[in-house]
């Protein structure tokens, strides 16, 4: 395909070198069968059907970027809180069980079998009070039984399983907002970790795995067409209200700075403290 | 157990493509061979280090209009994209472009019913898949092959309009 041109440059250290060799590689085996693929596409004017199902990516995806950027001491990112009445709010209860699988991949990447068998336990408590236990309990003991194996890869695929078929299982029941709930949590303790990280040893090339802003206005969008008794929900009009303050922040022209991952950092913090981590108002307010 | 496993045992795909010739796509509403397919496609390639998601886009779609998919990659990550179809005699083709419309894709393969695109982003950001499934019998019907040996049912094998299509996507 005369005047397709490849940028291989990468920025990240010594591994960018096997990636550039493999990368040629298999441009080299493509080339023979590859399809008729257009150079470029118009995209403001494309001419068939865009696909309106946004998958969001698992904590374990940015996780991977950053081990191969830095050396993050993993097992100071868990932060398993204490087992809690979360209440009867299913919306908070998704929210919940996300983060709770957000944590798993946490732990997963610290290779921490002691903090995943509990994680694994808490996800079947969760699914109980969500009615899914049946669906979640083959799946967390595999958590719990792969975890003891420290068959970390096998952990990580049944962390995703897991979250996937309580998604399923929503959607079955007509609960399209509970599911997409769970991806929110999900992202928001993957997010909240790796901030934590980056704003302990900054640098641009982590910075910009911050650099989400369509996720960000997939869930504002979410939040915002909500019906139900959700819609009048305290807690999930703050975390609509956190995720406008970090839809800002990312979408400010030029560089995240080390000041936003910071801000980044502090904001997450206070929309997990709304129904995952400790905070003495909110826990007397579910307790009522 | 994991999808793999799960897709591993799961070799009687041909089985299900073949129950869907003889009922007519109705089989569609209870097993998305389509999805199927792809993670057939992408099953190699775990052995090569990929994680595949369990998350997934499917539907069904007019042959020769493309679908945009939007999806966040990472840069720093490598992905693969893995599209099937599962209509007879359709094939299907998947590319992957930069949010400007130019195209990344560093490897791709389209082999009928499977094809893939592998990239490495060079920009942590929004990515736009471009799945493209192609039948050309659409006048003719099954072949006497796939219509095996008893008259089909009236309707039975008939092109629909469209096809249904699968992708999923692996990173490491």
């Amino acid at each position: 395909m005369p005047g397709r041109s490849y940028s291989l440059v990468s920025s990240h250290g010594g591994k960018s070198l096997s990636w550039i060799v493999a990368a040629m590689l298999g441009f080299g085996l493509a080339r023979a069968q590859e399809a008729d693929v257009p150079e470029r596409i118009d995209l403001s004017n494309f001419p068939g059907e865009i696909v309106d199902k946004v998958v969001v990516p698992i904590p374990a995806e940015i996780f991977a970027v950053l081990d191969k950027l830095d050396e993050p001491d993993w097992n100071s990112g868990i932060d398993l809180p204490e087992e809690k009445n979360q209440g009867k709010e299913r919306a908070v209860l998704a929210l919940t069980f996300g983060s709770l699988v957000g944590e798993g991949f946490i732990a997963v990447q610290a290779k921490n079998a002691d903090e995943i068998q509990k994680i694994g336990r808490r996800v079947l408590s969760l699914s109980e009070s969500l009615g899914l236990a049946g669906a979640v309990r083959p799946h967390s003991l595999s958590i719990i039984e792969t975890a003891g194996e420290r068959d970390w890869e096998a952990v990580r695929d049944e962390l995703d399983s897991t979250q996937q078929t309580v998604r399923d299982t929503m959607k079955k029941l007509r609960d399209e907002e509970l599911s997409e709930l769970v991806s929110l949590g999900g992202w928001l303790r993957g997010t909240n970790v790796v901030t934590t990280f980056i704003a302990d040893s900054f640098s641009e090339d982590k910075a910009e795995l911050l650099n989400q802003p369509g996720l960000i206005s997939h869930f504002r969008s979410l939040l915002e067409s909500m019906e139900g008794p959700a819609k009048n929900s305290p807690r999930i009009r703050a975390i609509s209200t956190g995720l406008a303050r970090l839809d800002a922040i990312i979408t400010r022209s030029g560089d995240l700075s080390e000041g936003d991952i910071a801000e980044l950092r502090d904001i997450s913090r206070s929309m997990l403290e709304e129904y995952y981590f400790s905070n003495s108002a909110n826990d007397a307010a579910t307790a009522n | 157990m994991n999808r793999f496993q799960k897709t591993q045992s799961f070799n009687f795909a041909g089985l299900v493509a073949g129950a869907s010739l003889l009922l007519g796509g109705a089989v569609h509403a209870f097993v998305n061979e389509a999805i199927s397919l792809a993670f057939e496609a992408a099953t190699p390639y775990v052995e090569e280090g990929f994680e595949v998601r369990e998350d997934t886009w499917s539907g069904e779609v007019e042959p020769g209009k493309p679908l945009l998919v939007r999806h966040q990659l990472f840069r720093g990550n490598e992905y693969w994209f893995w599209a099937g179809t599962s209509w007879p005699g359709a094939s299907i083709e998947v590319d992957i472009f930069d949010s400007e419309g130019n195209s990344i894709g560093l490897e791709s393969f389209a082999k009928g019913s499977l094809a893939g695109v592998r990239t490495l982003p060079q920009k942590t950001g929004t990515y736009f898949i471009r799945v493209l499934a192609k039948y050309e019998g659409a006048e003719e019907g099954l072949t006497e092959a796939e219509k095996g040996i008893n008259p089909p049912v009236e309707g039975v094998g008939e092109f629909p309009g469209t096809v249904d299509w699968g992708l999923v996507y692996g990173y490491r």
